[in-house]
């Protein structure tokens, strides 16, 4: 067996130029496909981040309540016993917030733009919101900076501790054409048909995070409860923040059933984010109050096809380019077994088996496979490392919305090195397999007069 | 049950719908100790007849028994086996493994005998190595080494398995005729000492005089036995 290896090994370094140019292709493919799952999983836990701070828990529990049948309000009475019924059912909830959930029209002089607006109590929320970064000036005013005499103030996040106060993206500043200190007018369609209306102060103006935050802004919740006339009882969302997401599904089941024995109605499950469900609600027969669990992917679901997009993508490309490295190595074994048949019709009639020749030329493709495989995952290791160093920016608004950061960020994950060493040197082993198979059934007397 | 034993032995090669007769009806025995020369013009079926009792090919009809085994009657696994047990071979262009150098070429069908220490492999392959005088070479890889050197390796290996026949198809046709001549003084030295039965192929008078049998065949037929 040893002698095996020693043959198989020689036999690569003695075609060092075909193995070499082979070898390389194979890490080459390796390297971009490591990079690509890399960038794919840190767009993924970059949205996970984002959307977990902005706009969702790992679960939430929202609801609606329906006065009459055709209104739909997002909203939850009664929320002090539903509080303690989630801290009994979740306890091993990380953190719950509660937010009041309101959707309308935020108005400036200039514009308007329908938006899903968090009612936030900012002083339970400094974990989530307070780190995210102030937008620069250059974000949201068009035109020539320098030349621009209207003094900024410096906006701040926990200005939202303040009644009256409004936190919103850059993008949406930009539309509205608003700094720092301007007053707009947020506008609600409330349960009884009647628009209430509140002027608010732009208190910070944050960095563009992507898709997400065109569907972001946050004003306090005690705005949000006067805009819609709300009791103190009331709340919109229990926003639940687990440890990791892999705990989702077990504790959204037993939330769900714990809801349910304690007679609260469900709504049937539905893959969209709160805003999205307001006209269906609105058309539904029944009255009264209705909680709706959902998790973090359902209140993200309009941001799925882009992630979707990047799957895809990383599919196609990887499939692609392993079905060329895997036909490169088909034939890399079918030329090299055509140079070598009188070598192993030579073996063979010295008393080696056929089992024997297929070991030997698996063991020379294995050897190639594994090795290139692997530098191919080093390599590409580093490049994701080189590329986190180097924290490369994006200044691309279409490439910020894409890939939900300011700056590229890629995520090596364990499993996805795994899956790919695995994946690549199982498809290359099992690409070599045929030719091998071939000269193994090859008769020793053929083989030895085969003429090259 | 030591000898090699061919009873009417045809083999018939066909190319499409041409059938080749290359053996009609051969019969012969081989003795242990023989070493026996099979002469005869080009295509008269030399070659073949060392490829059924080397097990490389299975005649088309008649017996040929190897060691006790009817050759016909065997698997391919067996056939295998057998030729690695009982048959040495020596090809007229050397055929070793051009990545092994002369140590590992001679070691190689020893490791195929799954059944020998380490040491018995050891003593075994330099035992041969000396007697083909390559002592001073064992490192070397078979493109560093002349024809000659080569060939001697080439019987090294074929002995080192201490096979019941060596089967040499024309082994000195590659070689000049001064190295030629000591290839076959060595066989013939081993043929005595080791008592190891050879029987080869050849096209050269000179050296078909040196045989102590030879069995002359013409259009797959042996015309002459002496
Ligand atoms: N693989 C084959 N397919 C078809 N015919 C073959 C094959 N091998 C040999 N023959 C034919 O069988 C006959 C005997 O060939 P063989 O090779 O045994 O002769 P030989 O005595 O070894 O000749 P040489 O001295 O040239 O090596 C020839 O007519 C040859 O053409
Ligand atoms: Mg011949």
């Amino acid at each position: 067996m040893r002698q095996f290896f020693v043959i198989a090994f020689r036999n690569l370094t003695s075609h060092s130029g075909r193995s070499l140019v082979l070898g390389g292709a194979i890490a080459l493919v390796t390297t971009l496909v490591v990079v690509m799952l890399a960038l794919t999983a840190g767009i993924r836990n970059r949205m996970i981040e984002n959307a977990t701070a902005l706009s969702t828990g790992h679960l939430n529990v929202g609801g609606f309540l329906k006065i009459s049948q055709s209104s739909a309000a997002p909203v939850i009475n009664r929320a002090s016993k539903l509080r303690t019924l989630i801290a009994e059912t979740v306890p091993e909830a990380t953190l719950v917030v509660e937010r009041v959930r309101a959707y309308g029209k935020i108005i400036s002089d200039e514009n308007s733009i329908m938006v899903p607006m968090s009612g936030i109590d900012m002083a339970k929320e400094e974990t989530l919101l307070g780190g995210l970064a102030l937008a620069e000036r250059g974000d949201y005013i068009e035109g020539d900076l320098a030349s621009d005499a209207k003094p900024e103030l410096p906006g701040r996040m926990m200005d939202l501790a303040q009644q009256g106060s409004i936190v919103m993206f850059a993008s949406q500043a930009k539309k509205l054409k608003v700094r720092v200190g301007d007053t707009v007018t947020i506008s609600m369609p409330t349960y009884r048909n009647i628009y209430n209306t509140k002027d608010l102060r732009v208190a910070a103006i944050l960095k563009n995070l992507g898709l997400i935050s065109s569907f972001t802004t946050f004003i306090n919740h005690l705005d949000a409860r006067e805009v819609y006339d709300l009791d103190p009882d009331t709340t919109g969302v229990f926003q639940i923040y687990l440890k990791s997401i892999d705990q989702v599904s077990a504790v959204d089941d037993r939330l769900r059933k714990g809801l349910s024995a304690a007679s609260y109605a469900l709504m049937e499950k539905d893959a969209n984010p709160f805003w999205m469900k307001f006209e269906r609600v609105a058309g539904e027969s029944w009255s009264g109050q209705k909680l709706d669990v959902t998790d973090w992917q359902d209140e993200t679901s309009f941001l799925k096809w882009i992630l979707d997009i990047f799957n895809a993508l990383t599919v196609a490309l990887t499939a692609t380019l392993m079905f060329i490295v895997t036909v490169g190595l088909v034939n890399n074994m079918w030329m090299s077994i055509r140079e070598r048949t009188p070598e192993i019709g030579t073996m063979r009639a010295l008393g080696l088996q056929r089992r024997g020749v297929l070991v030997m030329f698996l063991i020379e493709s294995c050897l190639l496979a594994v090795m290139s495989v692997g530098a191919g995952i080093l390599i590409g290791s580093g490049i994701v490392g080189l590329l986190n160093l180097i924290d490369v920016q994006i200044s691309s608004e279409a490439f910020v919305m894409f890939l939900m950061s300011n700056s590229l960020w890629l995520d090596l994950q364990a499993s996805d090195l795994l899956i790919t060493f695995t994946t690549l040197s199982v498809l290359l082993i099992l690409g070599a397999f045929i030719p091998a198979y071939r000269a193994s059934k090859m008769k020793p007397i053929t083989a030895i007069n085969h003429v090259n | 049950m030591d000898n090699i034993q061919l009873s009417n032995v045809v083999k018939e090669y066909h190319l499409g719908k041409v059938t080749v007769p290359a053996l009609k009806n051969v019969s012969l025995s081989i003795d242990r100790g023989e070493f026996t020369v099979i002469a005869g013009p080009s295509g008269s079926g030399k070659t073949t007849l060392l490829n059924l009792i080397g097990c490389v090919d299975v005649a088309s009809s008649g017996d040929v028994v190897v060691g006790g085994s009817n050759t016909a009657q065997l698997t391919e696994r067996e056939l295998t086996d057998l030729r690695l047990h009982k048959i040495g071979f020596i090809f007229q262009s050397f055929n070793l493994i051009p990545v092994l150098n002369v140590y590992d070429n001679v070691e190689f069908p020893l490791l195929l005998m799954k059944d020998l220490s380490k040491e018995e492999r050891r003593s075994r392959v330099m035992h041969f190595i000396e007697k083909v005088g390559l002592q001073d070479h064992m490192k070397h890889r078979p493109n560093e080494l002349s024809g000659g050197q080569r060939q001697r390796v080439a019987i090294a290996r074929a002995l080192v398995t201490k096979p019941r026949i060596v089967l040499a198809d024309e082994p000195t046709a590659n070689l000049d005729s001064v190295t030629g001549q000591s290839i076959i003084d060595l066989m013939k030295e081993i043929n005595r000492s080791e008592q190891t039965t050879f029987l080869f192929s050849t096209h050269d008078d000179n050296v078909i005089r040196q045989a102590n049998r030879i069995i002359k065949l013409r259009d797959g037929v042996i015309v002459a036995e002496s």
